[in-house]
């Protein structure tokens, strides 16, 4: 489909207005920041992994300019960090210190002073006394009877709630008849997956600064993707009212959702400098933020049946989510994996019970795909399996099964249904097979020798936003503020956060392609919670489907004030006026076609108005988008398998993905070679293990011992295909979607199926790492 | 207090910095001051005091020591001061020449940046069972010189190493470089090593060197990285192959010695049944390489 406008800003490559800032390392991230009078912060953390804290003594601190905090000294209001959902889905287990620490590298107490130094100084002369308790590193072991209880109450909507072993929170559903559906079924296939825990290895640290104001309130700088719900979640703990907290919107060292949820470094620093009445300053070391989150590790069991020729007839999945010490989102998480597993294959009778589990290990929160990854790798396994039972090959199963236009869609959980308007699978599906010779990849267990290729495909997507056309149990709505300001510039002011991909850059291209201007024409302004309308967060690829909404509809807003405005000036009827853009002038013009002198460029009209104190031209609005559109992708992945180490290659890898319209296409790409780097890692290098000795992190929180890819792990550029599908989608700014996350979800089913295509071993736990892949060679040599 | 909060603050202790110009004066501050720390490139170092896993009062730069910096190709022989960068001996045209083995072990050591700061004497001194750059030098039969307050002293480099982390050297001495003979036409080498990453550290690395006579193995050097305590020349594996033709068969059966005689501990970069099962390949990469290259040379 092609009913694509031209364009003339959208779709081609621009520089960054940031690009400058970052490359010559002047841009200032909150770590970066610092106040006149500044003190520096350092937290206790739990050397255990259960314990209780029955006494911390501060008496050996030395030094008299040394701030202490401990549990006694902050509000006891229990919260969820992440601000996302409605009240009757948000679990609050939270403090801002704990007496009760549920695993090592919890935070315990604090200290502020003079210099870094002193402050771990100070914090070495504390003294505090535990009581242990055994801890459990298992989610299913978590929830066996005898199990010491992890948290005995937890607060619901106002309400507390008493857990029952060891489960946070659970969903159920089922849609059909799915026992009738298995019935119909000529084949079935059912397996347990295991996923990993990763951490995210973002750049920046989780880094905050606070300055107590006089007034009572507190100015934050922080580590954010969401600058309105830090605000809302420091009124609730501290009761500042929120005129008085303003939050000021400092670029992020990028995220892949680990600051989704306010941070927890961020009401600490509150805490202190309200006690010190001084600034504080609290910057996490990559130790300690290696102990501050990580993805959800997921079982799964599911079982899925299809009918002779291949049509899906049922499907059942049993999820655990080891979600560590606390609940960051593990509700709304329990109603996506259903969600994302629904929504990728039709599924005439479904069935799902998802429980979300406490362990004694690092809290889990949302990193790219917020659970997609996980889910889409063991569905596009079990789709590579049930497709070789039923005799069809797993390309053609997929195009008989798969979701898509004019269907419905529950990506973000059962709360948030909408249709699919636009969508590209079939031409990623036809064109990543035509690209990778798909009909004619080796057959697996067909090789010998010490090397050996595989190609595998995988195929997602992820929600742009969490929109739908009525309200849910997910909050997803957003705004902006534009002007224009005397020069015919414009100041596009909103709260959304650009994690580093270009997404306000790319909002801004939308509001130059309204109004007829070039890019650089559109400010963005660098604001804070008093000068911006709410937004939710910038989460859920939503930054250009929502956000770019919301700014669309301010510029189409302030477009018509132009034509009003304008009118009036030329004495021409408003709806008749055009706009074009004057290369001389270097400004937009609004012009009555064919009638000599009736022109007006922007700046023009701005100084006419001012001088002739007719005001501003300005809109602010806020958007809420009628549907989360799914953004779809897939992947041909070929690989190599050195059978003598167990190290896999990647050789070759096509992606296709409909993002819409492409705003920014070199940056689009990027996010798939970023999604691709993830996503291999995720598969055959990334966790996150436990010493059960120490209950620590077995690697301590030594990024040393965390290995990501580099360059030289991946594959060449030459051997990396992206391209777009043409697509449109209605509901979005000028047929735009999102890409973030789905550039990562189908990545490990594609690499997974890639190398059973190359050795003929199935794995259902990740990672698939050279270990696992000799183990499994040499069990197979075993059995044969 | 626990060491999770210690180990993790990037602050380290308070510590003198010494700077001497000679080895005689850096041993001096050795000998006055025990447990004062040698600072080299300090990838190794540095990590350790920010862990707080050391906590040395004083510290003692080497790089300012013109005699430590050397490379000097002396024939049979090529001599390597202890200070001299790993990128240096990378670029080094005699040394990828002379001693292509050497070569690649310090190639793949860390990433440009960290051999732009690293040297071969923090290499060997941090003694770690992975240390590249050591498996090299032992596979070549190096000479380990030594200064110390009672002048100097030569230690045989698979003699060197007592433990991770555990060396020979008495806290008042210092490394100052090594000699490293040069192997005869006739030899073949091969370095391999895996990793999680291409950034990591090995989980298991193999050297092999083999002076042959056509297919005929006059003297074989077979050493093993992350398998044991410390870098391991495998004496059964080279028995085996020492005065031998070399056949398929032969190298295959070589590998799985290899493998049935080292004794590797799970660790966080792999497993133990990984390293003994992936030595077995590795071994075969190894011999065999060595072996056509050998056989070429001549
Ligand atoms: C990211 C990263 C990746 C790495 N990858 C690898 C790898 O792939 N392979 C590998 O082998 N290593 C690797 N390393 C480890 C390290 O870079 C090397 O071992 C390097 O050669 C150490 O040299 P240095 O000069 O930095 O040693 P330093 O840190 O300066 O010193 C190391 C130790 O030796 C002592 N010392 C130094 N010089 C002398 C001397 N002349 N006499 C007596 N004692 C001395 C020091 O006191 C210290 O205890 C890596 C390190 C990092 C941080």
């Amino acid at each position: 489909m092609s009913s694509k406008p031209a364009f003339k800003v959208l779709g081609r490559d621009t520089q960054r207005q940031d690009g400058v800032a970052k490359v010559t390392g002047r841009e200032k991230f909150a770590s970066d920041l610092s106040l006149p009078n500044m003190l520096h912060a350092r937290v206790l953390k739990s050397p255990y992994a259960h314990a209780k804290v029955k006494r911390i003594d501060v008496s050996a601190i030395s030094d008299p300019t040394v701030v202490t905090l401990t549990p006694d000294e902050v509000p006891d209001a229990r919260f969820c960090p992440r601000l996302m959902s409605t009240p009757e889905a948000t679990y609050k287990d939270w403090t801002v210190l704990t007496s009760k620490p549920r695993y090592v590298g919890e935070t315990i107490a604090a200290v502020a002073a003079e210099s870094e130094e002193a402050a771990q100084r100070a914090l070495e002369s504390l003294v505090v006394e535990y009581e242990e308790f055994t801890a459990v590193f298992d989610a299913l072991g978590s929830m066996e009877p005898g199990v010491e209880p992890i948290h005995d109450y937890i607060e619901l909507d106002e309400e507390t709630l008493k857990v029952e072993s060891n489960i946070a929170c659970h969903l159920e559903i089922e849609e059909g008849d799915t026992e009738e559906g298995f019935r119909q079924a000529d084949h079935v296939v059912e397996r347990t997956y295991r996923t990993n825990r990763r951490y995210h290895t973002q750049l920046e640290t989780k880094s905050v600064l606070v300055r107590p104001e006089p007034n009572g309130g507190v100015t934050v700088w922080s580590t954010t993707q969401t600058l309105h719900n830090t605000r809302i979640l420091l009124h609730e703990i501290f009761g500042i009212p929120m005129g008085k907290i303003r939050v000021m919107k400092v670029p992020i060292g990028g995220s892949f959702g680990s600051s989704i949820q306010v941070n927890p470094v961020v009401p600490i620093a509150v805490a202190l400098a309200l006690k010190a009445r001084r600034p504080v300053k609290l910057s996490y070391t990559r130790e300690e933020d290696l102990h501050d989150h990580c993805s959800y590790q997921m079982i799964f069991k599911l079982k899925l049946g299809a009918d002779r020729e291949g049509k899906l007839t049922a499907g059942h999945l049993d999820a655990w989510l080891d979600i560590g010490a606390h609940q960051i989102q593990a509700y709304p998480l329990l109603g996506c994996v259903v969600g994302w597993w629904v929504s990728l294959y039709k599924l005439p009778a479904k069935s799902y019970v998802g429980k979300a589990v406490y362990t004694n290990k690092v809290p889990s929160c949302a990193f790219r795909g917020y659970g997609n990854p996980q889910i889409t790798w063991a569905v596009e396994t079990l789709m590579d399996e049930l497709a070789e039972k039923v005799g069809v090959d797993p390309l053609d199963f997929r195009f008989m099964n798969y979701i898509g236009e004019g269907d419905l869609f529950w990506g973000q959980g059962p709360s948030v249904k909408s249709v699919i308007h636009s969508c590209g699978v079939e031409e990623i599906l036809t064109k990543g097979a035509e690209m990778s010779d798909w009909y004619n990849r080796p057959r697996a267990e067909t090789q010998t020798g010490r090397h050996r290729r595989g190609w595998g495909m995988g195929r997602g997507y992820h929600t742009s936003s969490a929109g739908a056309p009525v309200p849910g149990t997910v909050i997803d709505f957003g705004g902006a503020m534009l002007k224009l300001n005397e020069d015919g510039t414009f100041d596009y002011v909103s709260a959304l956060m650009d994690h580093g991909g270009g997404t306000l850059d790319a909002n801004a291209k939308i509001i130059a392609e309204e109004l007829e201007i070039p890019h650089h024409k559109v400010n963005i302004v660098r604001a804070d919670t008093g000068t911006t309308v709410y937004d939710v967060c910038t989460h859920a690829s939503r930054g250009i489907y929502s956000g770019g909404g919301a700014a669309l509809k301010v510029a189409a807003q302030v477009k018509q004030k132009i034509r009003e405005q304008a009118g009036n000036l030329l004495d021409a009827y408003p709806n008749a006026l055009k706009f074009r853009y004057d290369q001389q002038r270097e400004q937009a013009v609004v012009y009555a076609e064919g009638i000599e002198g009736r022109e007006i460029t922007y700046k023009e009209l701005a100084y006419t108005m001012r001088n002739k104190n007719l005001g501003t031209i300005a809109a602010v609005d806020s958007y809420r988008q009628p549907s989360c559109p799914p953004h779809f992708t897939g992947y041909f992945i070929e690989v190599d398998v050195d059978t003598w180490t167990g190290k896999v290659r990647p050789l070759r890898v096509i992606a296709g993905a409909d993002i819409g319209t492409v705003i920014n296409p070199k940056l689009a790409k990027g996010q798939i070679h970023g999604g691709l780097a993830q996503g291999w890692s995720m598969t055959v290098n990334e966790d996150t293990p436990y010493d059960p000795t120490s209950g620590d992190l077995w690697n301590r929180g030594f990024i040393s011992d965390y290995k990501v890819p580099t360059s030289m792990d991946l594959p060449s550029l030459e051997a990396f295909t992206v391209f777009f599908a043409d697509t449109y989608e209605p509901t979005g700014p000028f047929g735009a979607k999102g890409i973030g996350e789905g550039a990562l979800n189908p990545v490990a089913g594609a690499v997974a199926n890639a190398i059973q295509n190359a050795l003929g071993v199935r794995f259902y736990e990740l990672p698939i790492t050279k270990d696992r892949i000799l183990e499994a060679l040499k069990r197979k040599e075993v059995e044969a | 207090m626990n060491p999770i909060n210690k180990h993790n603050t990037h602050i380290v202790m308070p510590f003198e910095y010494h700077q001497p110009a000679t080895v005689r004066a850096a041993v001096e501050i050795l000998r006055k001051h025990p447990g004062a720390k040698p600072l080299a490139g300090g990838t190794d170092l540095v990590p350790k005091m920010k862990q707080r896993l050391l906590e040395p009062k004083h510290v003692v730069n080497l790089k300012k020591i013109p005699e430590l910096s050397v490379v000097e190709d002396r024939g049979d022989a090529v001599y390597i001061g202890a200070a001299v960068r790993l990128r240096e001996i990378e670029k080094s045209e005699t040394i990828r020449r002379r001693l292509p083995l050497l070569s690649s072990c310090v190639r793949s050591i860390g990433s440009v940046q960290i051999r732009n700061m690293g040297t071969l004497g923090g290499n060997v001194c941090n003694a770690s069972p992975a240390a590249d750059g050591a498996l090299g030098l032992v596979a070549l039969e190096a000479t380990v010189h030594i200064a110390g307050p009672g002048g100097e002293r030569q230690v045989e480099a698979k003699s060197f190493f007592e433990g991770p982390g555990l060396t020979v050297l008495g806290e008042d001495e210092l490394v100052t470089g090594f000699t490293v003979p040069v192997p005869t036409e006739d030899t073949g080498t091969c370095f391999i090593s895996v990793g999680r990453t291409a950034l990591d550290i090995s989980t298991i690395s193999i050297a092999v060197a083999l002076t042959m006579d056509g297919d005929r193995v006059k003297d074989a050097k077979v050493v093993l990285g992350s398998v044991a305590p410390t870098p391991i020349r495998l004496a059964d594996a080279e028995k085996q192959l020492k005065g031998k033709t070399l056949t398929e068969k032969l190298v295959e059966d070589t590998a799985m010695k290899v493998s049935e005689s080292i004794k590797p501990i799970t660790d966080i970069r792999g497993t133990a049944e990984y390293r003994r099962e992936a030595s077995r390949g590795m071994a075969v990469e190894a011999i065999t390489k060595a072996w056509r290259e050998g056989r070429t040379q001549r």
